[in-house]
């Protein structure tokens, strides 16, 4: 089926984006495992040497640093099942024949979350979320709640930025559970309905099996992008108050910028990389069998 | 759901509420977005917040002119555009390569591929910065062109094998039958055929380098400074003056809502990578 | 170290009485002839101080030629801007230098010292008078190990900025005087109807350790580190002093962890706190009708005492010249320096909104009477401390520590007797780890 090309050719097509990728993607990744090896902050050029594996050693017993992954964690466990429960009712909304003017322009506006500048929802956030000047605040006396202290409280803080996240990222898992729902062969589909009126059924028996898929791909691509979420959280409250919103990224560009520990930051990065080839590899085993 | 089990006509009415309700809840930052970049520092202070007023561009012109986003702006613009040049003369070829070519190690190649788009640019970013400094390129456009490409080849290329995989290979066998090399079957009929796949990889890559904040952040503080870094200025300062900040973000935030609605049908393939049709 | 500075300090201010004389007058156009056409590249932030500089620059680049190009940069990113600068070989031709990372800058040898130009006749104005700054400022803010570096530029004290007429209304004719008084009387008089007393900006980052952290050690006898460099935050004085700020949350906003200067100025100027210890910086802010909403009814007095004394927070900036200009870049960026902080601009940086550190422009009594600051700030740069929080090149690393452990306290996550021993344990291994303990670095701060 696939050519046997010369080498020559092969190295005429690939090997252009191959150069690319080694010269930006591999060799910073080597120096910065050479420099995870040294005591090495920017302040403290002059005094920079060789530690093996100590700041290794200093992250794995570093408090913070657990503190941090744990956050991230928790951040995973509650947005991922809200946006995964949230997108399946829009897909589900979505997948039901008729008012297709009105999904298709819904179906657009979802596109929309998703594309915003991360940066940019963290300073939407800071401007909707005051205390006193927030728009939020205001629906929320609509309804008689007194304004909450989104930014200025370590639990709100936290479930702004939880918030915040399922608005962006539910309406791609709607849009991935939507492409999911519409492999199910029409016929199936049809037939069941025929059998039950019953819309929970239809959705446990026939959908779901065709949905596990999207819903493997949802998991394990959240994982990484939660893993590697900054932009938002930065600009919104820098990982306070405190550390109440300081994510594994915001650690790490804290202890380089901040602390200008470049050795230290290097080796939680590596540490970091490796979870996410981990998750890389696994996304590859379940979808690309074939390549 | 309850829905089916009422008259048409009703659940068509509780349908289009839900579809409004979602519509509402993912645009409506946007709107409170652009409604207070066109209020004064006063009216955006108000307490509470006001729906009603007279708008202003002050805060654009502001915004562009005194506080330079507009050159921010630019910088975006020359960065995304050159890293998607880049990416598509780049990736195509080899994603033409990955889905017609036979050769060894063609799995890690995609694995290696791949895991690109998993990484977190807090990785690569502070070795970057200490390489930039060595090699001269600290606050370059080139610096970021060059950075962006680790997540913007590993895009193109992906959506790209997708889509030569599915140009007919018929066509291939005709054309290698009258001599032709792979590079001409490759340029004169592959690519033509594949040009809507090439179109949409080239605006995620778009996207997605024109939103990137912490390579900007690190490598580029002053002359090549885009558009989302200039969001962290005002992330603090003795005001917090709403209007600019949100005139700064309008801004950013435009040209990526307009691509992303072009290519709306593509961003999920694209998101997953052709996991996911 | 204060008398070696200051026998330096007199010993350039004769130096430069002596090399000016009957030779021709020097004039900055003169002097700047050669430079004509250099551009020199400095960081500022957004505060009124470099908004007052931003307008004397025409006036400077028409008279030399030299243009000034400035980035603005919120104070958080300035440092790690500055660092990544000079260590890359950047751009950068001034140094701005926070009070707290002189020590860092000299040791890292970024900056050149001030006596590289002023015993340059040619660059050296026969004006700049030395002895004219407070003697506190320059030994603070330009000064490190008896060596001067830079030239105090944006200038601050702690100050209390009071709200006349809610202090009137509580029946108080007088702000607080003592820390104790805020907690016994005007705390609980003033903390009703959903207003506040006072708030303190406390936010996770330098606004913690500078504002929050440092004020309530000083005032109480208390000190980051004693004469040995030990932790001192464990001492009777440090403890009490740290929590008594505890206490005093119970007459600020919640969520004052929050807080930082934009948020704690608001809240005095839309009237929801009584009173703020804030920076000297923002009695602009607060007399401008267009951000505050009590320009009638503002007052300001020095910071209240504490058990041991007035210790009013000490901040600023100076500006000196960075190492990796060239010849050309840091002769034109001295003058710049020596000209925006000289005794003849200083009226006119105090009109425009900037406080400079020269004796002389505080002379004149109807000044007073305009900038109504101005006793309390002349007073408090009488009694500060250079030390308010050390200086050394640590400081960095230290300042986060504290930062993290100083929220955690007030969010009641640690103990204050907890915390300090966290931060001491830190500090010191810090400070072990860079030889301050077996002699390699000498005991300054």
């Amino acid at each position: 089926m696939q050519t046997r090309v010369s080498r020559l050719t092969l190295l005429a097509f690939l090997g252009p984006a191959v150069a690319a990728l080694l010269a930006v993607g591999i060799v910073p990744l080597l120096y910065a495992a050479w420099k995870s090896l040294h005591d090495f902050n920017l302040t403290r050029l002059a005094q920079q040497r060789f530690v093996g594996l100590d700041n290794y050693a200093a992250v794995l017993t570093d408090a913070s640093f657990w503190a941090a992954l744990g956050r991230t964690a928790l951040l995973f466990g509650i947005a991922v099942p809200v946006q995964v429960a949230l997108g399946l009712l829009i897909a589900l909304t979505l997948h039901r024949p008729g008012l297709s003017a009105f999904k298709a322009l819904t179906r657009l506006s979802l596109v929309l979350p998703m594309a915003t500048t991360y940066a940019v929802v963290g300073l939407l956030a800071q401007v909707m979320l005051n205390q006193k000047y927030g728009v939020v605040n205001q629906m929320l006396g609509w309804i008689g709640i007194d304004a909450i202290n989104f930014i200025g409280d370590p639990t709100n803080a936290f479930v702004a930025v939880v918030l915040w996240d399922i608005w962006q990222w539910t309406p791609f898992v709607a849009l991935i559970l939507l492409a999911g729902l519409s492999t199910v062969p029409p016929e199936i589909e049809e037939a069941a309905r025929l059998e039950t009126k019953s819309d929970r059924a239809i959705l446990r028996h026939v959908q779901l099996p065709y949905l596990v898929p999207s819903l493997v791909a949802i998991l394990i691509l959240r994982t990484a992008d939660t893993l590697k979420l900054f932009d938002m959280p930065f600009t919104m409250t820098r990982g306070g108050p405190g550390s109440a919103t300081e994510f594994i990224a915001i650690l790490i560009e804290r202890t380089g910028n901040r602390q200008f520990d470049i050795g230290l930051a290097a080796a939680q990065s590596i540490l970091m990389l490796a979870l996410t080839i981990l998750l890389a590899r696994l996304y590859i085993r379940v979808f690309y069998r074939e390549v | 759901m309850a829905a089916t089990d009422m008259a048409p006509g009703r659940s068509r009415w509780g349908e289009g509420l839900l579809l409004a309700a979602i519509a509402l809840f993912c645009v409506f930052p946007f709107y409170w977005m652009v409604t207070t970049s066109l209020k004064t520092q006063v009216v955006a202070l108000a307490d509470p917040p006001v729906w009603w007023f007279t708008p202003t561009l002050a805060n654009y012109a502001e915004v562009l002119f005194e506080d330079r986003v507009g050159v921010a702006l630019v910088n975006s613009l020359i960065v995304a555009v050159f890293t998607t040049a880049l990416a598509v003369a780049l990736g195509c070829p080899a994603a033409y390569a990955l889905a017609r070519f036979e050769f060894r190690g063609k799995r890690d190649l995609w694995f290696w591929f791949i895991t690109n788009r998993f990484v977190s640019p807090v990785v690569l970013a502070f070795p970057v910065f200490l390489i930039s400094r060595e090699v001269g390129l600290r606050d370059t456009h080139l610096a970021l062109i060059l950075m962006y490409l680790t997540f913007c080849l590993p895009i193109v290329i992906w959506i790209c094998t997708d889509q030569f995989r599915s140009v007919p290979r018929e066509l291939d066998e005709a054309a290698l039958l009258e001599g032709a090399s792979q590079w001409r079957i490759f340029r004169s009929i592959a690519l033509p055929l594949a040009m809507p796949g090439v179109a949409v990889s080239a605006i995620l890559s778009f996207i997605f380098a024109w939103n990137e904040l912490l390579f900007a952040y690190i490598l580029a503080p002053n002359r090549a400074k885009t558009a989302p870094a200039m969001a962290v200025t005002f992330m603090e300062g003795y005001d917090v003056p709403f209007g600019k900040i949100m005139a700064t973000s309008t801004l950013i935030v435009i040209p990526v809502l307009i691509f992303a609605l072009l290519a709306s049908r593509h961003l999920v393939r694209g998101l997953t990578m052709g996991a996911v049709k | 170290m204060k008398t070696t500075t200051q026998a330096s300090v007199l010993a350039l201010a004769a130096a430069s009485a002596l090399t000016a004389g009957p030779a021709a007058a020097w004039t900055l156009e003169e002097a700047a002839a050669p430079y004509a056409g250099t551009e020199i590249e400095v960081l500022f932030l957004d505060r009124p101080g470099y908004a007052a500089a931003i307008e004397m620059l025409p006036e400077f680049e028409a008279a030399t030629g030299i243009t000034v190009n400035y980035t603005t940069v919120p104070y958080e990113n300035a440092l790690g801007e500055q660092v990544r600068d000079f260590v890359a070989g950047g751009d950068l031709d001034i140094a701005l230098i926070d009070l707290v990372w002189i020590g860092n800058f000299a040791e890292n040898g970024w900056i050149v010292p001030i006596e590289t130009f002023t015993s340059d006749p040619a660059l050296a104005d026969p004006d700049l008078d030395m002895a004219d700054f407070f003697p506190l400022v320059v030994d603070a803010f330009g000064s490190w190990n008896g060596v001067t570096y830079g030239l105090p530029f944006d200038n601050y004290s702690g100050l209390l900025f009071y709200n006349r007429c809610m202090l009137e209304e509580a029946g108080f004719t007088e702000p607080p005087a003592t820390w104790q008084e805020v907690m016994d009387t005007y705390g609980p008089a003033l903390t009703k109807d959903g207003r506040y007393a006072f708030a303190l900006q406390s936010k996770r980052n330098e606004t913690q350790s500078a504002d929050s952290f440092a004020r309530f050690l000083w005032p109480f006898g208390g000190s980051f580190l004693n004469a040995e460099f030990r932790s001192n935050l464990n001492s009777p004085e440090s403890q009490a002093g740290l929590q008594f700020r505890q206490d005093l949350m119970a007459f600020m906003p919640e969520g004052i962890v929050a807080y930082d200067h934009a948020e704690v100025v608001n809240a005095l100027a839309q009237g929801d706190v009584a009173f703020i210890t804030e920076w000297s910086a923002f009695y602009s802010t607060l007399k401008d009708p267009e951000t505050s909403t009590i320009v009638d009814c503002l007052g300001v007095a020095p910071e209240p005492e504490g058990p041991a004394g007035r210790k009013p927070a000490l901040g600023g900036f100076s500006l000196a010249v960075a190492s990796q200009a060239d010849e050309a870049e840091q002769a034109a960026a001295w003058l710049f320096i020596q000209w925006v902080t000289s005794k003849a601009n200083a009226g006119r940086y105090l009109e425009l909104g900037g406080v400079p550190a020269r004796q002389s422009a505080y002379a004149d009594p109807a000044l007073a009477e305009r900038f109504t600051f101005i006793p309390a700030l002349v007073e408090s740069w009488q009694e500060g401390v250079p030390e308010f929080r050390p200086r050394f090149a640590e400081w960095p690393t230290i300042t986060e520590i504290v930062q993290e452990y100083g929220t955690r306290m007030m969010l009641g996550e640690v103990t204050v007797e907890e915390g300090a021993r966290a931060i001491g344990e830190r500090m010191e291994a810090v400070l072990e780890e860079a030889g301050y303990y077996d002699g390699r670095k000498p005991l300054a701060q």
